[in-house]
């Protein structure tokens, strides 16, 4: 049966477990944005909590990460992962049972995560709330996915492993050391979800930020910046800038993330000097970050009409102009004095948006759009709907964006305000109160990029319907012509 | 020398670099955890004992329903060195408040406000008709409503495992009888019978029946639990003993050598 | 001379010192790897053509080969 199998692409590499993961990509998207969506409409119309435990903001919270960050940002890691190191590599993905389980392990993991918080078990930390059974069954998977890409690269037709691999390489590795630290704790007996962490205090609040900051700069950069380095130069027809500027890039990038996590502890019970220090590689850290992506934009130096007439360029660029962007503000944001202001407040969560919304979903609906067609051996089913996605998704981040600097910004001052009498000006609530316009504007911001990503889904969803009916005729055209023959 | 050559052409040597590449930033920012027990202050009672206590049975159960809410998601527990906020919320939070809290609930975001130092701020029935019905105590908030904490009974069958677990990860409950004699030298003889394991659902029904946070005498809810968590919020630390210059010195560096930067 | 060396390396309170100019001086040893040798320059750039290697010529073969298997 192996042997007939033997035919074409299709075979030679691994595609079905692709397709799996990128259809997986999509359906997470729709599901985690749309939950984004509504809890964000919940702190604009608190009414939405409707008394419902399962769906208050408090449990809604994390499945809207999980699924946004594990279940969408994952599923398209794996699958460009396992795309690109096959064709990179020029060989074909190594155990199709491994890779299967990596894809059965993940999707199972990020459901079952999802339904625990809703049901009130998590461990209280943010993007690692998986209790432990969970926590153990993902590293399995994840030490799998890496045994899998390990021995798929050992296999390369060729010497040179292409740069876009060590970013996907580094990911795997960074990831599996950050899940492992931060997850150790002990559990209440081994037939409830309910454990404890290991650490304490302020020791917990380093090592959970250590993870937090590096999920960030592991899961939702160096992986992406891999999957840039492979769809820019493939889409644009044309290779990346400079070869030698994405290994500086590389190294210097993966050296800094590490060191500053504890950025997102300043004025907190920690020592001053590991703030400092984590100001100070968070200012560096800007270097890397833009050389990689002038590394990107430049790709398309000498093409720059292809922005006029290709919309998949259009999101892969625009995705690296807004990492640019948020890669200067984190720096800024990380000095204690802005932080001061900043911390506590919507201005990080606009911040984490421009990255996450900005940056890792549209470098990941570029990159698909260029995939999927080329999964299912066919062109894609609208390209006007592309734009549509684009002008949506777009719209929807300035709104996300802006409005979360009104709010954050706004908040931040008027709780620092005092009277002439050296009282506080404002209470509480009162900034609760203003932050209302600006809470309503970011959940229709939400609703347009959730519009953008049905429109993609639509249109992936016709491509897909489009290639198996191409395929169906031109089997039937082969049986009719041997039925003749015969 | 290695060549660049050699380790873009074999992946075990790139693994491994980036590994170190990665390691040394973690290292740095996971050896102070060592050094932090001399960034916990050590804060005392007027007795001598220490200030800062573990929490009592019903107070964890309250804890634990606290951290199943996502409670932190909104509310930070980590009020910052800074006029406004001791004007708001009072004296900044010191390392040694959270050093029981397994996990840190400091938070990140404050879509509401910061409750480390909550505790004995409003009263009991405030707190209860708070978490039925924010917006019938504060009409801007855009809290949800907690009703079903009224209504559901607290499960504490499991309360012992829970400490004993805790107990595992460094919190000092007691099992023996030399443990319960030490935390009696350390938290004095009053606390130490609260830290006790094999007296803690005695302990836990106590606590709630003398102070029936939750109104209905008739029954133990969630809501019991929360709120004598709540209640306790960054009340432990007697702030009228302490000069302010003796807690400064915890947070200017002492592991890492020398603030120069 | 050689002792006070030692004696200023082990002393914790100059590790930062020692740290920064390890790293520095790794970094500037990789730029100027990266950078300089025109030969290894091209060889460097060269592997940024390998995303291409595979380009999509295949699709014709993939049509021969189903032809074949069929027949």
């Amino acid at each position: 049966m192996a042997q007939a199998a033997a035919v074409g692409t299709a075979q030679q590499y691994n595609y079905d477990i692709v397709k799996k993961f990128a259809i997986m990509a999509l359906v997470w998207g729709v599901l985690g944005m749309s939950v984004g969506t509504y809890i964000a409409s919940e702190l604009a119309f608190p009414f939405l909590n409707f008394d419902i435990p399962y769906i208050t903001f408090g449990r809604l919270r994390p499945v809207h990460t999980t699924l946004v960050i594990f279940g969408f940002g994952g599923s398209a890691l794996f699958a460009t992962s396992y795309y690109v190191v096959q064709r990179t590599c020029q060989t074909r993905l190594w155990s199709d049972f491994l890779a299967n389980f990596t894809f059965w392990g993940w999707q199972v993991g990020v459901a079952a995560g999802a339904l625990s918080y809703m049901l009130g078990y998590s461990q209280g930390r943010e993007y690692a709330e998986f209790e432990w059974p969970l926590d153990i069954a993902i590293a399995v998977v994840w030490v799998a996915y890496f045994v899998v890409y390990v021995q798929t690269l050992r296999r390369r037709s060729q010497p040179h492993i292409y740069v876009a691999n060590w970013f996907y390489l580094a990911f795997i590795l960074a990831t599996a050391l950050l899940h492992i630290f931060n997850n150790l704790a002990v559990p209440v007996d081994l037939f409830t979800l309910k454990s404890y962490s290991l650490f304490s205090g302020a020791q917990d609040a380093m090592t959970q930020w250590w993870y937090g900051h590096n999920a960030v700069g592991f899961f939702l950069t160096a992986a992406f910046l891999g999957m840039m380095y492979y769809f820019v130069p493939k889409q644009a027809g044309r290779p990346v800038y400079s070869y030698r500027l994405s290994i500086i890039h590389f190294w210097a990038l993966i050296f800094l993330y590490m060191w500053v996590g504890t950025h997102h502890l300043h004025w907190t019970a920690i020592p001053d000097w590991t703030s400092t220090l984590a100001a100070t590689f968070s200012i560096l850290l800007l270097m890397p970050s833009w050389g990689g992506m002038i590394n990107g934009i430049m790709t398309l130096s000498g093409a720059w009409d292809k922005l006029r007439s290709d919309p998949i360029m259009l999101f892969l660029i625009t995705s690296l102009s807004f990492y640019g962007m948020s890669t200067f503000e984190g720096p800024m944001m990380s000095l204690k004095s802005v932080n001061a202001l900043s911390h506590y407040t919507d201005w990080t969560v606009g911040h984490v948006h421009s990255g996450a919304l900005g940056w890792v979903a549209m470098v990941s609906f570029g990159s698909m759009y260029h995939l999927i067609p080329r999964l299912y051996d066919t062109k894609i089913y609208s390209t006007r709907l592309i734009y549509v996605h684009f002008w949506l998704a777009t719209i929807g981040i300035v709104l996300y964006i802006t409005s979360m600097w009104v709010s954050g910004i706004g908040q931040g001052l008027l709780l620092r305000a005092f009277d002439e009498y050296g009282n506080l000006a404002y209470t509480f609530v009162e900034s609760v109160a203003f932050m209302h316009i600006p809470l309503v504007v970011r959940a229709l911001g939400g609703g347009f990029f959730v519009a953008g990503i049905l429109t993609m889904a639509y249109n992936v969803t016709m491509t897909i319907l489009r290639a198996k009916r191409e395929q169906a005729e031109i089997e039937a055209k082969i049986a009719a012509k041997m039925a003749a023959s015969a | 020398m290695i060549k660049h050559e050699s380790i873009e052409t074999n992946a075990g040597l790139l693994i491994i670099l980036t590994l170190v590449a990665i390691s040394i930033g973690g290292l740095v920012e996971i050896v102070p955890l060592f050094y932090i027990n001399d960034t916990v202050e050590d804060v005392r009672t007027k007795e001598g004992y220490e200030a800062v206590r573990p929490y009592t049975p019903l107070e964890s159960a309250g804890r634990d329903i606290y951290i199943r809410e996502g409670c932190f998601l909104c509310h930070s527990q980590m009020i910052r060195p800074f006029r406004d906020e001791d004007l708001r919320y009072g004296h900044y939070s010191l390392a040694a408040e959270s050093k029981y809290d397994h996990p840190f609930q400091w938070g990140s975001k404050r879509t509401g406000p910061d409750l480390a130092r909550v505790g004995g701020k409003y009263s009991n029935e405030w707190h209860v008709q708070h978490m039925i019905a924010p917006r019938s105590v504060v009409p801007e908030s855009i809290m949800p409503n907690y009703p079903w904490l009224l209504e559901n009974e607290l499960h504490y069958a499991d309360i012992k495992k829970r400490l004993i677990a805790q107990k595992r990860v460094g919190v000092p409950y007691s099992l023996t009888d030399e443990e319960y004699e030490e935390n009696v030298k350390r938290f004095g003889p009053e606390v130490a019978k609260w830290l006790d394991i094999n007296r803690a659902e005695e302990n836990l029904l106590a606590q709630a029946q003398a102070n029936n946070y939750d109104g209905k005498p008739e029954k133990l809810t969630e809501m019991d639990a929360l709120i004598a968590y709540l209640q306790v919020l960054g009340t432990m630390v007697d702030f009228k003993q302490y000069d302010e210059s003796y807690f400064v010195k915890f947070r200017v560096s002492k592991a890492g050598g020398t603030d120069s930067e | 001379m050689l002792a006070e060396a030692w004696s200023w390396i082990t002393d914790l309170g100059n590790s930062k010192v020692a740290a920064l100019l390890i790293f520095f001086f790794t970094f500037v040893g990789i730029l100027l790897y990266v950078f300089t040798g025109r030969k290894r320059a091209e060889r460097l750039e060269s592997y940024k053509y390998i995303p291409f290697q595979d380009d999509d010529e295949p699709e014709s073969e993939i049509e021969t080969v189903k032809d074949d298997e069929h027949r």
